[in-house]
């Protein structure tokens, strides 16, 4: 009788606790493989700088391809992909520095552009940029008609002026 | 149309501006010598008109937008190199003022849109002159587009094959891409354009205008 208790603790206080460890071990490392397999996800609003690309009459590069390049590797694409309906394209920027933005049109239509993803450490980045406001919009054009008279107004002064020198 | 800068690499960039260059000095001497101070106030203000033009975005079935070019009314009152000069023109003040095109692909665009365009449409309205000269003038400008939509197209296709990380695209895809447009609505409305601005211009009897 005391023979079959000291065998019974023997048991309960040895055997059990090295198998409950046995069990827990094989369960870390069946779990850890299965975790290899499993997709986590990760939310971080504002760490991210979209771009969106749209013809001057508003009309957006919609599903076009682009390519994101690094400041750290300006060789190899950090992004590829398309712009969505409306023309964005965004990136999470890993190192400070000018980020390229390629975004390419079938039609040959697109945009190559440096994106400043602020400054070295941890300098803030640029303000938002780009847009256009409806004064520019019909400026623009006005400063491209100018240029041209100016250029053409010189050439014939130029010419008037020579013909009346005496 | 436009080029974008960054689409193509200075393997097309540089031998574009290297045939460009003299082009535009031999044509800078020949058509803007003082002999044409009669005519350049039209010629000025075509390039402005083409300037415009060019910024007025056409819709086209299937959700994207073409323009028009409308360089070719020069080339047919005066001379393709006319054209070639004053489209050189408006495509540096869209690349200084509106990032359309680029200054390192100046000349390829210039030579696509510029000379290729309208030498090919100024080709087409001397062949075809002494049958209609109406019809000549509407395929003078449609010819013209597709010539010029043509080139861009190649140039970008070359550069596919030459180096794909400046333009990710194949040629096939560019081309049906470009094309589409080009033959169904720009080049259309290219050739109503020419038809109906030298009618126009040669109606009002300028000074500078051979009649």
């Amino acid at each position: 009788m005391t023979g079959r208790r000291r065998f019974g603790n023997t048991l309960g206080h040895i055997v059990l606790p090295r198998l409950t460890a046995l069990a827990a071990a094989a369960a870390v490392l069946v779990a850890a493989p299965a975790a290899a397999h499993e997709t986590l996800h990760e939310v971080a609003r504002g760490k991210a700088i979209a771009v969106r690309a749209y013809h001057a009459d508003g009309e957006a590069l919609a599903h076009a391809a682009c390519e994101v390049y690094s400041p750290a590797d300006p060789g190899v694409p950090h992004q590829q992909g398309r712009t969505d309906r409306n023309g964005w394209v965004a990136f999470v920027p890993d190192v400070p520095g000018t980020w390229r933005v390629k975004i390419i049109d079938e039609d040959g239509h697109g945009l190559d552009v440096g994106i400043d993803a602020g400054g070295p450490a941890g300098a803030p980045a640029a303000p938002a940029a780009g847009g256009m406001s409806s004064a520019a919009f019909v400026l623009r054009p006005l400063a491209g008609l100018a240029v041209i008279g100016a250029v053409f107004a010189a050439l014939i002064l130029a010419y008037r002026r020579k013909r009346t020198a005496p | 149309m436009h080029i974008p800068d960054g689409f193509v690499s200075p393997q097309i960039s540089l031998p574009a501006y290297a045939v460009a260059a003299p082009l535009w000095a031999w044509a800078a001497r020949r058509h803007f010598g003082r002999a044409a101070a009669e005519s350049l106030p039209v010629i000025g203000s075509l390039t402005a008109l083409a300037f415009v033009i060019q910024t007025i975005m056409i819709p086209v079935p299937g959700g994207t937008s073409t323009h028009l070019v409308g360089v070719m009314v020069l080339a047919l009152l005066f001379h393709p190199l006319v054209a070639f000069v004053c489209e050189s023109l408006v495509l540096l003040v869209q690349a200084l003022f509106f990032g359309a095109g680029g200054i390192t692909v100046l000349g390829l665009n210039a030579l696509a849109m510029g000379l290729a365009g309208p030498l090919a449409g100024w080709l087409v309205w001397r062949l075809l002159r002494r049958f209609s000269e109406k019809v000549a003038l509407f395929l003078a400008g449609w010819v013209a587009t597709q010539a010029a939509t043509l080139s861009v197209a190649g140039a970008l296709g070359l550069q596919h094959r030459l180096d794909a990380s400046y333009f990710p695209m194949p040629l096939a895809v560019t081309l049906a891409a470009m094309m589409v447009p080009s033959l169904t609505v720009a080049g259309l409305v290219e050739g109503l354009y020419t038809f109906f601005a030298l009618s126009l211009v040669r109606k009002a009897n300028l000074r500078g205008v051979a009649a």
